[in-house]
């Protein structure tokens, strides 16, 4: 069953000196539980099939669904940015709220359910400090947190990882993709890096140069069941030839 | 290896204090060695005290002023300053809410902001006086005059720096436009707002005393000028010396109240 279905969508983004056409003729679908990995050159167009995909901008043509109703932005989409955007000025409880606050939502069982998240991944400890008292793995941890307080249908995350230094983002990785699939959920992630997209990838979906158009679509069977361990698998650099190949 | 540590953390403490010591002996040492060799130069008469005044006479000037009803003057002043300064932040901040809100006037506005921000404001002193009257409402008004138009670009300029991924992720949690106003942007612009207050208080001074020379009967900018046309240098620097005080305070509490208010940095 499809969540998320992109259907011949293009987008043309109009400003004062051009026109520059971003998406060219995109589809594919987001199956639930899955984790689908888009992998594209720089500039290529990624971030507005996401922004597509999240309803935060209408495509020039085609069509969007989200559990087959027309996508529009609201509680049903968690999105996760490459910098984690906390509110400097929130504590770690209250930035993790804020979706809640913003939907309005007072239900103690959404509440409770945050403070569960924060239990299970470590930060109950950290609830009343400020982000700028956390390292930058556990800031990402934060932010994912704050998107799933709101237990979003779809998770979009665009390069969500780019922003952490070698280490943590390995860590942060292994992290973030154990965090999703405990929870059971479906999450769409851009990237450009290529070892990023094939240790988290269920399918991967390869996008050409800008206009973006779908180049390839991949299903991942790769052994492993973390991000880590599909690093070490052999046939990974298989993969990465391949993929690779695919981009250049 | 612990006690070792330690006595370096020790020592590490010791030197900061020394260090801010040092700072502090220093500053008072020129605000001793400065009051001192003016008394010295006056005493000898090397300068003409009638002139230049002396430390010794400001005092007995502040001795004269505060059992001869000085505190109307002080009351006067800080009321025109205050009045202004809150009346100019507020309004200025609203104005960049507005701006901030709606992009087709802040478009329309920009050259007008622009001009306003370049006019020196004491130009318009002659119109307010007629006006609205030679009285404390010219003052404030001036006080208004000079503090609004940096209120408004500073303020404005503090909330268009936001974060754009902070506003996208607003929305894409279905946020309105009051909420990100509410939730990001003006929470968002606090230490920008405690920086734009700061420079207001300052001009909010220069606002009142501009105001009092060109129209007043009361307050400290009327003792100075009134001490200036009446050759009492005694006067002059007396009232000076308040004003100094005055500032120096109402700019500690705003940096109290900062400190309170950005605990999260
Ligand atoms: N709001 C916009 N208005 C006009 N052009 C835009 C806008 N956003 C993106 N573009 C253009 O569309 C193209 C694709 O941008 P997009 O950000 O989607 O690519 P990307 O693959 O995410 O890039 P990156 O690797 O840098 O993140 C770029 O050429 C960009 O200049
Ligand atoms: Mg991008």
């Amino acid at each position: 069953m499809e969540i998320l279905q992109l259907k011949n969508v293009s987008l043309t983004y109009q400003t004062r000196t051009e026109e520059t056409v971003a998406v060219d003729d995109v589809s594919f679908g987001v199956k639930e539980g899955e984790f689908v990995v888009i992998v594209g050159p720089s500039g290529c167009g990624k971030t507005s099939v996401l922004s597509l995909a999240g309803g935060l901008i209408k495509p020039t043509s085609g069509q969007i669904t989200l559990d087959g109703k027309p996508v529009e932005t609201n509680s049903k989409i968690g999105y996760m940015l490459q910098h984690d955007t906390l509110f400097e000025w929130r504590t770690i409880e209250k930035n993790v709220m804020l979706g809640l606050e913003v939907q309005k939502n007072r239900d103690t069982y959404a509440k409770n359910y945050a403070h569960d998240l924060l239990k299970k991944y470590g930060l109950y400890d950290f609830r009343k400090h400020y982000p700028s008292q956390l390292s930058g793995g556990m800031r990402q941890r934060a932010a994912l947190i704050r998107t799933l307080a709101l237990r979003p249908r779809l998770l979009l995350l665009d390069e969500a990882f780019s922003a952490l230094d070698f280490q943590t983002r390995m860590e942060v990785c292994d992290d973030v993709h154990s965090i999703i699939k405990s929870e059971g959920k479906t999450a769409l992630l851009v990237t450009h890096d290529i070892s990023e997209a094939i240790s988290l990838a269920d399918r991967i979906v390869v996008l050409s140069k800008r206009p973006a158009k779908v180049k390839s679509l991949y299903t991942v069977n790769l052994d492993g069941k973390t991000p880590f361990e599909r690093r070490e698998n052999k046939e990974f650099s298989v993969w990465f030839d391949r993929i690779w190949r695919d981009i250049s | 290896m612990k006690k070792k540590l330690r006595s370096e953390r020790e020592k590490y403490l010791l030197s900061l204090k020394k260090q801010s010591t040092k700072v502090h002996a220093i500053r008072l040492a020129i605000l001793i060695g400065f009051f001192g060799l003016w008394q010295i130069l006056a005493y000898t008469e090397t300068i003409d005290d009638f002139i230049t005044s002396s430390p010794v006479r400001i005092v007995k000037m502040l001795r004269e002023l505060l059992s001869s009803g000085i505190f109307v003057h002080i009351a006067t002043t800080l009321y025109e300053c205050i009045l202004g300064f809150i009346i100019a932040t507020v309004v200025g901040s609203l104005i960049a809410v507005w701006l901030w809100w709606s992009e087709t006037a802040r478009r329309v506005l920009e050259p007008y902001l622009v001009v306003l921000n370049s006019l020196p404001k004491i130009a318009l002193g002659p119109v307010i006086i007629i006006w609205v009257g030679a009285g404390a409402k010219a003052i404030i008004m001036m006080t208004v005059l000079i503090c609004i138009i940096v209120t408004v670009i500073s303020v404005l300029s503090g909330f268009m720096e936001c974060d754009k991924d902070k506003i996208l992720l607003l929305r894409s949690m279905g946020a309105s436009k009051l909420q990100i106003l509410t939730k990001l942007i003006l929470p968002g612009s606090l230490p920008n707002f405690m920086s734009v207050i700061k420079i207001n208080v300052g001009l909010a001074w220069v606002g009142a005393i501009m105001g009092e020379y060109l129209v007043s009967s009361a307050g400290l900018g009327y003792l100075i000028i009134y001490g200036g046309q009446v050759f009492k240098l005694d006067l002059v620097m007396a009232s000076t010396l308040i004003l100094c005080l005055l500032a120096a305070l109402m700019y500690i509490v705003v940096a109290v109240i900062e400190k309170r208010i950005c605990r999260f940095r």
